[in-house]
């Protein structure tokens, strides 16, 4: 009985096998249907000159999309955006390639960008808006290989602070994402300020609340990724006071001005009204307060303008650090561990990055950059 | 053995159905080309008809639902350039006006035709008149309540799914909101600034918001009445209803033509959606060639409680010029007087018309006022009849300056039939002697 169920099995098994191959057989596949594309640049574009240096410098040398004719197909359909301007695309392109694609061959070799650099970059003109968090998306990496580069169209060219925080930052930022979706960062980066993420409620969180957790920024303590991201990021493009200030504020203890609501805002100083130190204290923000120094170099602190009822300045005092968190000795932990792994990992030097970045950054010509855009023939 | 046998066969017979089903071809050949061969296509057909002719075209946009229409021009150029043309409020906030200045503006960026699940026209670089419908950024107050639009903006379209082409007209549906709309030819040598200017006039000859209500005409002699015209989004309901309970809005967009519901209407069976603004200035609707919106009765809309009509001095005729001659003569040699107005309104407090003069005196004006009702005749016409009675500077001024008599006299007991230049707004009358046209004179609202 079993044989004759094995030869069933077996008949039936030959009598598909060979029906399935000859109805198989007349489903070749042939030639493409999809047309070839021709990437002959059309002089007569009125887009020719910024076509023929993106091609140029982007697609021939790093095989890389650069995207600023926004098709709404390539975004997230959940938001609402706007194509960036041509004029700002033209920007754009050319200080991404000076302040990040110029920078990558200078201190990581010409192959380095080729290999891991993102295929496709596309400018979008606004910022992609949460409404229900009240957050907005300024960039973004996507596996591994595709940078959205947002709030194009509000770029100010000669506001270096904000050049600084929504575009050079993002540029390096979603860089950061790209390369450690390609190569896992070590996982003690995570443990650092395990404990310390908020992901919901990190908009509401104040500047100098996470630096002293050991957060460069907000964003940065929503969650590890993110962390590691603005870590290498803030860290490659804040100028040296801009940096040395996180460390202040990461130095510094905090207070919430009202415990019972988490958008409130948090104090680094306080005082007590007319001096009188039975009185309940009150908070000042750091904008409010004079530093002055004596000549055996004590340092004063004054609620500045104001004076208690005997006309005595009114003194400062630091609020007192009690997160038991050594937010400075974070912050420069976190760098430490980007900076060995891009070293062992990547071969790329955190610190001559930043120093290259930096150099860039202060003393670029908008003009002479667009120059690469106007001239071309 | 058998059992086995006859399993097998069934099988055999399934098996070879089922293969037999797969192996005929999966479509028929309705198509004589493939699908990309057929997209790439219409993608460059469309090209071909948005740059054919100059490449001028005039767009009906809309964002939502909720707001107006608004006209733009845009020429398509072979080179993936386009300008865009429109002059509304939303530019003149651009550009840092006030939101209810509309305001002119023009700006080049990029287009293409892009192949998502069809052709899909593209505006694919920012353009700044355009693109301020499409954008999240929190939108500014129009009213009292200040919502926080931001992540949202208008929600307006900038890519859309090319549906048809006929008849120089194009067909479109905003991709992601679903929106339908049209774009029609234009001639090349259209100047855009020129255009645009005779778009807003002619939105500024339709409603004019002194007229508090209009009215849809239906053929079967039924009324809609139809308030808020002067903001485009159209509060109706049938004449009779209830205001409260049974209104609805429609937003409509203001043409170079007429004006055209964002969707087609149908009320009592009709389907209107298209209006042509005709010589009488009224509108006519293009779908069924009769229906009308119209304002009132021009006698009813005389006789509005709360009008004051003031006399055009420079548009008189007949006796009545002779006699404003006369009465500023007289007024001169009384005292140097001089004539400043002269004005028909309703007072309410005594249900009754009053003609008023304006009498500049030494830096004070002096108001004689003479007594009248005014009776309705038919659609278009009034009589006049005054009572005899005034206010105490009346009786002074008509002794001193017997042209105002002879004035009232013209009107007395007369039939003036009233005319205007739109019938949707009119809010000039020319009202004429019915037994002598040629004395007349023109009130303005």
């Amino acid at each position: 009985m079993k044989k004759i169920k094995f030869y069933i099995s077996a008949l039936l098994l030959v009598a598909v096998s060979a029906m399935s191959l000859s109805s198989c057989s007349e489903d070749k596949l042939g030639d493409t249907i999809f047309p070839d594309v021709d990437e002959t640049l059309d002089p007569s574009s009125y887009t020719y000159q910024l076509d023929k240096f993106l091609k140029q410098n982007y697609l021939d040398k790093y095989n890389l999309t650069f995207l600023y004719k926004m098709p709404d197909v390539s975004t997230n359909m959940n938001y609402n955006l706007v194509p960036a301007t041509y004029e700002n695309s033209i920007d754009l392109a050319v200080l991404c390639k000076h302040l990040w694609f110029d920078v990558y061959d200078k201190v990581a070799g010409e192959d380095f960008l080729k290999t891991y650099g993102p295929r496709i970059i596309l400018l979008i003109g606004s910022p992609a808006y949460n409404p229900t968090s009240g957050t907005e998306i300024v960039g973004l990496a996507e596996g591994g290989i595709k940078i959205s580069l947002f709030k194009v169209n509000a770029m100010r060219i000669n506001d270096f602070n904000m050049m600084n925080e929504y575009y050079f930052k993002t540029m390096h930022h979603e860089f950061a994402h790209i390369l450690h979706q390609t190569k896992t960062y070590p996982n003690q980066f995570n443990t650092i300020s395990i404990g310390h993420y908020d992901s919901n409620n990190w908009q509401d969180r104040s500047e100098g609340q996470v630096a002293s957790l050991g957060f460069v920024t907000t964003y940065a303590s929503s969650e590890f990724r993110e962390d590691f991201a603005e870590t290498i990021a803030n860290y490659i493009v804040k100028t040296d006071a801009q940096w040395n200030h996180i460390l202040d504020l990461a130095s510094r203890g905090w207070a919430s001005g009202d415990e019972d609501d988490v958008t409130s805002q948090f104090y680094c100083y306080y005082y007590y009204p007319d001096n009188d130190v039975t009185r309940d204290l009150e908070y000042v923000s750091e904008f409010n307060v004079f530093i002055e120094e004596d000549e055996d170099g004590t340092i004063h602190k004054y609620w500045r303008n104001n004076v208690d009822h005997d006309g005595n300045r009114i003194i400062v005092y630091d609020v007192e650090d009690k997160d038991g968190i050594d937010g400075v000795q974070a912050i420069l932990d976190k760098v430490n561990i980007a900076r060995e792994w891009l070293k062992t990992d990547w071969n790329v030097d955190l610190d001559e990055l930043r120093k290259e970045v930096q150099t860039r950054q202060i003393s670029y010509n908008i003009n002479e950059l667009r120059k690469w855009v106007t001239e071309i023939q | 053995m058998k059992k086995y046998f006859n399993i097998f066969l069934l099988a055999l017979v399934a098996l070879a159905s089922l293969t037999l089903v797969s192996c005929k071809n999966e479509t028929e050949e309705i198509f004589d080309d493939d699908a990309i061969t057929r997209l790439e296509k219409a993608k460059a057909d469309f090209i071909k008809i948005l740059t054919d002719k100059g490449g001028k075209w005039q767009m009906q946009y809309y964002a939502n639902s909720n707001e107006p229409g608004y006209v733009y021009v845009m020429t398509f150029r072979n080179d993936g350039s386009v300008t865009i043309s429109g002059k509304n409020e939303w530019i003149g906030y651009v550009e840092g006006e006030s939101l209810k200045v509309p305001t002119y503006g023009s700006q080049t960026s990029l287009w293409d035709v892009i192949t998502d699940n069809g052709p899909v026209l593209s505006f694919n670089s920012f353009n700044k008149y355009f693109h301020v419908f499409a954008d999240p950024e929190d939108i500014p107050s129009m009213s009292d309540e200040d919502p926080d639009e931001t992540g949202y903006g208008h929600e307006g379209d900038y890519e859309f799914d090319l549906m048809k082409y006929s008849g120089d007209t194009l067909y479109i549906s905003g991709k992601k909101y679903g929106i339908d709309m049209i774009m029609t030819r234009l001639d090349a040598g259209i100047d855009d600034h020129v255009y645009m200017d005779e778009v807003v006039a002619m939105a500024d000859s339709f409603f004019n918001a002194k007229i508090p209500q209009v009215y849809m005409n239906l053929p079967n002699d039924t009324r809609w009445i139809i308030k808020n015209g002067a903001t485009s989004i159209l509060k109706m309901f049938r004449e009779g209803d209830d205001e409260i309970s049974t209104a609805v809005t429609h937003n409509v967009i203001i043409t170079h033509d007429g004006l055209s519901f964002m969707n087609p209407l149908t009320i009592d069976g009709y389907t209107v959606q298209n209006f042509i603004r005709q010589a009488d200035g009224s509108l006519l609707c293009r779908d069924d060639n009769e229906t009308t919106i119209t304002a009132d009765d021009l006698n009813k809309v005389f006789t509005i409680p709360t009008f004051i009509w003031k006399v055009d001095t420079t548009q008189v005729g007949g006796a009545f010029a002779t006699q404003l001659n006369t009465l500023k003569n007289e007024l001169n040699d009384y005292g140097k007087r001089k004539l400043t107005s002269i004005q028909i309104s309703y007072d309410a407090d005594n249900s009754r018309y009053s003609l008023i003069f304006g009498c500049l005196y030494q830096k004070k004006t002096f108001y004689p006022t003479f007594y009248l009702k005014i009776e309705p005749v038919g659609d278009d016409q009034i009589k006049f009849n005054f009572t005899g009675e005034g206010d105490a500077a009346s009786a002074v001024y008509a002794e001193k300056c017997p042209a105002l008599n002879s004035i009232i006299g013209l009107m007395n007991g007369n039939t003036f039939t009233l005319t205007t230049s739109s019938l949707l707004a009119p809010v000039d009358m020319k009202l004429s002697d019915s037994g002598n046209g040629a004395n007349y004179f023109v009130c303005k609202l």
